[in-house]
C-alpha cells in the first residue's frame, strides 16, 4: 500500500491527511487553533508556535485514522506557499524531516493549486473516478486569503482569468461583520445575522463596471462603513439584518456574476468553488442556478487542509531524496502554473 | 550511541554528530550567513545533517539520540531546528533531547576555566534584538543566573550584583561590549570561536540526560510572549 501523506501551516490551521495514490481521502485532521479570535485576526507568531506543537500530534492522528503507520508512506507532501512564511516553514521542516528520516520523496505544493485539486479527491465508494470535478473547468476561490478565478485544463497547473484588486472576500464578510459589530471571524456570524434580514433593503456596490475577470471588495466594505454611520446607532442596530443581508448580497452577486462572465468567454460549462466562503449558503444557491455543472467540495475540503495537498501532491514533479533538503517555503506569489 | 544535534537559535545553522565511544571526535558544520544575508537554517539545517551522516555512512535511522537547541534565540530560527528534530524523533526510534542553547554556548567556556581551575564564571549572552539580550551565567558547573531576558544596562547590574569575575561569550556579549565591560566581564576578541554556539556543546549536553523527552514536551524556550495585541472588542451599533 502506498499512501500519500501531507501537511498544510500556511495560516492557522494546522492539517495532516492521507490519500491513496489514486486519489481516495483516507484522512482528513484540521486542528483549528481558534486562539486567533481575541485578536481580531489571525496573529502569525501565535499561528507559528501552535503549528510547531501540534503538527506532530495531528500527523499521527492523520495516520491513525487512515488505519496506516508510516511504513505505508510512499510520498511526503507539504505546502511550500503561499501563506505565512513563519508558518509555513514549521509545516516544511516537518515534512522533510519525516522524509528524510524515511528516504521518501517529497511533493512541494502550491497552496491555490491544492484548493483546485480538492476537486480531484475521491471521496468514500460512490464517487466516481475522475473525483469530484475533472478538469476542464472554471474554479473561483474565495477565502479570508485568495480571491481568485481560474481556468482549469489539466491536473497539474491552472490560469488566472482574475484576482481581487483588494481585499478577499472573506476578509470583506469579516470586515462588514466587524462594522455590524460582530465577533471575529465574522463571515459564518454575518450569513447567520442575514437569515432574518432583506437582500434589497440596501443597495451595496458590486463593482460591475470593474474590467476583465477581476473582483473589488473595497467599495462595498466603504459603503458599508457610510451606511452604518448614516443610520446612527440606534437605527444600524434595528437594521442590522438587513444591512448583513444586503451586505451579504453585493459580495454574492459580485462574485457569481464574475463566475457568469468566465464561463461565457471561456466556453465551458463546468464551475468548480473552494475556499472557505464556499460554505456560503446564499452563494451555494446561487451558483446552483446557472445553467451548468457545480461542483462543490464538502465544506472540511473547502477551507484549508492537507487532502487537498495531498490530491495535488499526485500530479506533482515529486522530489528524490535528498534533493529536498534545501527546499524554503515562499511567503507571496501565486504559481499560475499552466 | 550516535547522538545528532543542532542549534538554529542564533543566525548561524550548526550540527555536530557525536559517537559516545569517541566523543572528542565529534564532527561539526556550521553555516554561517554572510553580513546582510538571512539566516540559512531552512535551507542548511537538514542538508548539514544529512552530509555529515553521510561522511560517516550513516543513515537518520542510525541516529540513537537527537539533540536540538531550545534557545533563547530568533524565533523562526528555534520553530525549524525543533520542527525538525521533533519530526526525526517521529520517524525513526530516536530518543529527543532539547538543550539549553545558552548553556552550550556557555559549555567549552566553562570546560576551558575548569580545566585551567580557574574560578571565573561564565555568562552566555545571545543578541535578542530590540535593544535586549538573552543571558544565563554558569559557574563551577553550578547555574547562578537563570535565563533571562534583560536591557544590557539591566544585565550588567545583576552580573555586578553576582559579583567574582566573569567571562562573557556570544553574539550578544560583542553586541554589548561596553555595558559588560564595565559591569566587570572579560570578553573575548571579536573573532573568537567562544562567541559561536557549538553544535558539539549541544551533543554533549544531551549525552548527560538520563533518557529523552517526550515528543510534544521539547518545545522552544522562547523567554518573550508573541508581539500580538489584543483587539478591541467590537464596537457595537447599538452602544
Ligand atoms: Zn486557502
Amino acid at each position: 500500500m502506498t499512501l500519500i501523506l501531507a501537511l498544510e501551516t500556511s495560516c492557522d490551521d494546522t492539517c495532516a491527511a492521507v490519500v491513496s495514490a489514486d486519489g481516495e481521502l483516507r484522512s482528513n485532521v484540521i486542528s483549528s487553533q481558534g486562539v486567533h479570535d481575541a485578536f481580531g485576526g489571525v496573529v502569525p507568531e501565535i499561528a507559528s508556535r501552535h503549528h510547531l506543537e501540534l503538527a506532530n500530534a495531528v500527523v499521527d492522528d492523520a495516520l491513525r485514522r487512515a488505519d496506516a503507520t508510516l511504513d505505508d508512506v510512499g510520498l511526503v507532501a507539504v505546502t511550500q506557499g503561499p501563506g505565512l512564511v513563519g508558518a509555513l516553514l514549521v509545516g516544511v521542516a516537518t515534512a522533510k524531516a519525516i522524509a528524510a528520516a524515511r528516504g521518501l520523496p517529497l511533493a512541494p505544493v502550491d497552496h491555490l493549486q491544492g484548493h483546485i485539486a480538492a476537486n480531484f479527491l475521491r471521496i468514500g465508494a460512490d464517487s466516481g473516478a475522475g473525483g469530484i470535478m475533472a478538469p476542464p473547468f472554471v474554479c473561483l476561490l474565495a477565502s479570508g486569503g485568495h480571491t481568485l478565478l481560474a481556468r482549469v485544463e489539466q491536473y497539474d497547473g491552472f490560469s488566472v482569468l482574475g484576482r481581487t484588486l483588494d481585499d478577499a472576500a472573506g476578509e470583506a464578510f469579516d470586515k462588514g461583520a466587524r462594522l455590524l459589530g460582530l465577533p471575529f471571524p465574522g463571515g459564518p456570524a454575518l450569513e447567520r445575522l442575514a437569515r432574518d434580514g432583506d437582500p434589497h433593503a440596501f443597495a451595496f456596490p458590486i463593482a460591475r463596471n470593474l474590467d476583465g475577470l477581476d473582483f473589488s471588495f473595497a467599495g462595498v466594505k466603504t459603503s458599508l462603513l457610510y451606511r452604518v454611520r448614516d443610520l446612527g446607532p440606534q437605527d444600524a442596530a434595528a437594521h442590522a439584518a438587513d444591512l448583513a443581508a444586503s451586505f451579504q448580497h453585493a459580495i454574492v452577486e459580485a462574485l457569481a456574476l464574475r463566475c457568469e462572465q468566465a464561463l461565457e468567454q471561456t466556453g465551458l460549462r463546468r464551475l468548480a468553488i473552494g475556499g472557505g466562503v464556499a460554505a456560503n449558503g446564499p452563494l451555494r444557491t446561487r451558483l446552483e442556478q446557472l445553467a451548468v455543472t457545480v461542483g462543490i467540495p464538502p465544506r472540511e475540503l473547502c477551507t484549508d487542509n492537507a487532502a487537498m495537498i495531498a490530491s495535488a501532491a499526485r500530479f506533482v514533479d515529486a522530489q528524490p531524496f535528498p534533493a529536498y533538503l534545501s527546499l524554503d517555503a515562499y511567503a507571496s506569489g501565486e504559481r499560475a502554473l499552466a | 550511541m550516535i547522538v545528532l544535534g543542532f542549534d538554529t537559535a542564533t543566525p548561524a545553522t550548526a550540527v555536530a554528530l557525536l559517537d559516545d565511544t569517541h566523543p572528542a571526535a565529534a564532527a561539526e558544520l556550521r553555516h554561517e550567513p554572510a553580513a546582510g544575508e538571512r539566516p540559512g537554517h531552512a535551507s542548511q539545517l537538514l542538508a548539514l545533517a544529512a552530509q555529515l551522516l553521510a561522511t560517516t555512512g550513516l543513515r537518520f535511522t542510525d541516529v540513537d539520540r537527537l539533540a536540538v537547541g531550545l534557545g533563547p534565540g530568533t524565533f523562526t530560527g528555534l520553530r525549524i531546528g525543533v520542527a525538525t528534530a521533533r519530526a526525526l524523533a517521529q520517524s525513526t526510534s530516536a530518543e529527543l533531547v532539547g538543550v539549553s542553547t545558552l548553556h552550550a554556548l556557555a559549555l567549552p567556556a566553562e570546560s576551558a576555566a575548569e580545566r585551567a581551575g580557574a574560578d571565573f564564571g561564565v555568562l552566555a549572552v545571545i543578541d535578542a534584538r530590540r535593544g535586549e539580550a538573552f543571558a544565563a551565567g554558569w559557574r563551577g558547573g553550578r547555574a547562578v543566573l537563570e535565563q533571562v531576558a534583560l536591557a544590557p544596562a539591566k544585565l550588567a547590574r545583576r552580573v555586578a550584583e553576582e559579583g567574582g569575575s566573569w567571562l562573557a561569550v556570544g553574539d550578544g556579549a560583542l553586541r554589548f561590549r561596553d555595558d559588560l565591560e564595565r559591569a566587570g566581564c572579560t570578553i573575548p576578541t571579536d573573532g573568537s570561536e567562544q562567541h559561536a554556539v557549538s553544535a558539539r556543546a549541544v551533543c554533549r549536553l544531551a549525552l548527560e540526560a538520563p533518557q529523552g523527552t517526550a515528543r510534544d514536551l521539547v518545545v522552544p524556550d522562547y523567554l518573550r510572549p508573541p508581539d500580538a495585541v489584543l483587539a478591541s472588542p467590537p464596537k457595537k451599533p447599538s452602544s
